[in-house]
């Protein structure tokens, strides 16, 4: 196995398990239906809401699509061929999760313009929207690899996961919202957009090792 | 300098020693000064020239919260310690403090909603402090949760220091970003106007209570250790031998 191979490997699954992507993507649609329908229809709390909506959304469907991220690799006994091929966890699970990200950040995004008129969210904020969706969205996924790593071995662990993971991805969706709520009132909005970034650097730094002591702990 | 008591306090029986001389003194002197500084300030501090004698929840309050947030950071360095030295005891203390911990968070969000119905007017606000001690607790659940769940030992001690530590990374950040997103959109009307100095017949029961506050949650926490470790030794000699010797 090379790094390459690895790469050719993961994409051809996520391929050829298309239902997977589709799932997640049908759930954050859903999601973001009940809104409307459970507290308001109305363009005035909508037009507000609409970031936090399909940010929480977002939340709830990236989390559904990474736990079962490394399930199918412990079953098939994938997870000790990349202990014993020789070349970084780390780097292999940073690599996996990137591919994870790519294929459903891309749908989603998009999906974003459709969903965003669909809330009423106000135009000129919409590409606001995208740039915390691009930037915020890779803490959620680093974050998400460590719960799924963490709780691979469990035959019922998706509860467990998201009990775990919640309280981290509420910093991310605090200041993306932060963003768009401050460019809705035409207010600078590029400090929330750092943090998410920074965010994003300081899972990308821990979230491989961490989730490499995990896979390793889970394996024994 | 040496390094001896460090390492000493990573064997169990060591260990096992030291919180039997400790954890009962510890325990009762964390009780008496509880008592001293609670009493103190609930009977004979001055009144609030504000608040009048509703302020006197704080020596309740900011102990527990003092001790929610204290008992988080030895989570995250325990954890931290297990990851990179793999000390036997890091993870009994993250099991034996995380529900000591989250106690400490719930009684803080209690006497804290307590307190902000008089001053405030209202039960609960989503004001930075409120909202993060409740993420606080979220975290100590997750870390519970994970503890009680994985049914390897081994896996179990491995999981709950990866989230201590990650835990960890994330407090200050969840710390400023709730601080920010609330100062964008809520002005500061609920902070709470404090007396420019407090005087010493104030502060000093204050402190009283917090100290108890720490003896107390220490002296559980070496009893809940004490236990643990028995547990999770009992198939070595010195434990035989302690059963023996005590009783059980």
């Amino acid at each position: 196995m090379t790094y390459m191979s690895f790469i050719k490997g993961e994409l051809l699954t996520l391929l050829r398990r298309k239902q997977d992507t589709v799932n997640a993507l049908v759930f954050f649609l859903m999601v973001v239906t009940l809104f409307p329908l459970g507290v308001s229809p109305s363009p005035d709390f909508l037009s507000v809401a609409a970031g936090g909506i399909i940010w929480c959304a977002a939340s709830l469907a990236i989390l559904m699509s990474v736990e079962s991220m490394f399930k199918e690799d412990f079953n098939d006994g994938c997870l000790e061929q990349w202990l014993v091929s020789g070349l970084s966890l780390p780097l292999l699970i940073l690599l996996k999760t990137f591919i994870h990200w790519l294929v459903v950040i891309a749908p989603l995004l998009v999906m974003a313009p459709l969903l965003s008129e669909m809330l009423f969210l106000p135009s000129e904020t919409f590409s606001v929207l995208l740039i915390t969706l691009i930037l915020g969205t890779p803490a959620l996924f680093l974050i998400g690899t460590i719960g799924a790593a963490l709780t691979v071995s469990l035959r019922h662990g998706a509860v467990l996961m998201l009990l775990i993971i919640i309280p981290f991805y509420l910093p991310v969706i605090i200041f993306s919202t932060g963003a768009i709520r401050a460019a809705q009132n035409s207010m600078m909005y590029d400090g929330q957009i750092a943090i998410l970034a920074a965010i994003s650097l300081v899972f990308l730094v821990v979230s491989p090792v961490m989730s490499a002591i995990s896979i390793k702990a889970s394996i024994n | 300098m040496s390094w001896t008591w460090f390492h000493k306090l990573g064997s169990p029986k060591w260990f096992f020693q030291f919180a039997s001389r400790w954890a009962l003194a510890s325990f009762w002197s964390g009780v008496v000064l509880l008592l001293v500084g609670v009493i103190w300030g609930l009977g004979f501090a001055p009144e609030d020239y504000q608040q009048g004698n509703s302020f006197r929840i704080i020596y309740i309050h900011v102990p527990a919260a003092i001790l929610a947030q204290s008992c988080y950071l030895g989570l995250g360095i325990a954890g931290f310690v297990f990851l990179v030295w793999q000390m036997k005891m890091a993870p009994v203390f993250i099991k034996s403090v995380a529900p000591l911990g989250a106690l400490a968070a719930v009684i803080a969000l209690l006497s804290g909603a307590i307190w902000g119905k008089p001053t405030w007017g209202t039960w609960w606000v989503w004001d930075a402090r409120l909202t993060s001690v409740l993420v606080l607790f979220l975290l100590y659940m997750g870390v519970i949760a994970i503890q009680n769940s994985l049914e390897d030992k081994v896996l179990a001690d491995k999981a709950v220091a990866v989230i201590s530590v990650v835990g960890l990374i994330n407090l200050p950040i969840i710390k400023y970003s709730v601080e920010w997103w609330n100062t964008l959109h809520q002005p500061a009307t609920f902070k709470l106007t404090e007396a420019p100095a407090m005087p010493i017949e104030m502060w000093l029961p204050l402190l009283i209570s917090s100290l108890g506050l720490y003896l107390f949650i220490a002296g559980l926490a070496m009893l809940r250790m004490k236990t643990e470790v028995l547990n999770r030794e009992r198939r070595s000699g010195w434990v035989k031998d302690e059963v023996l010797k005590s009783g059980v």
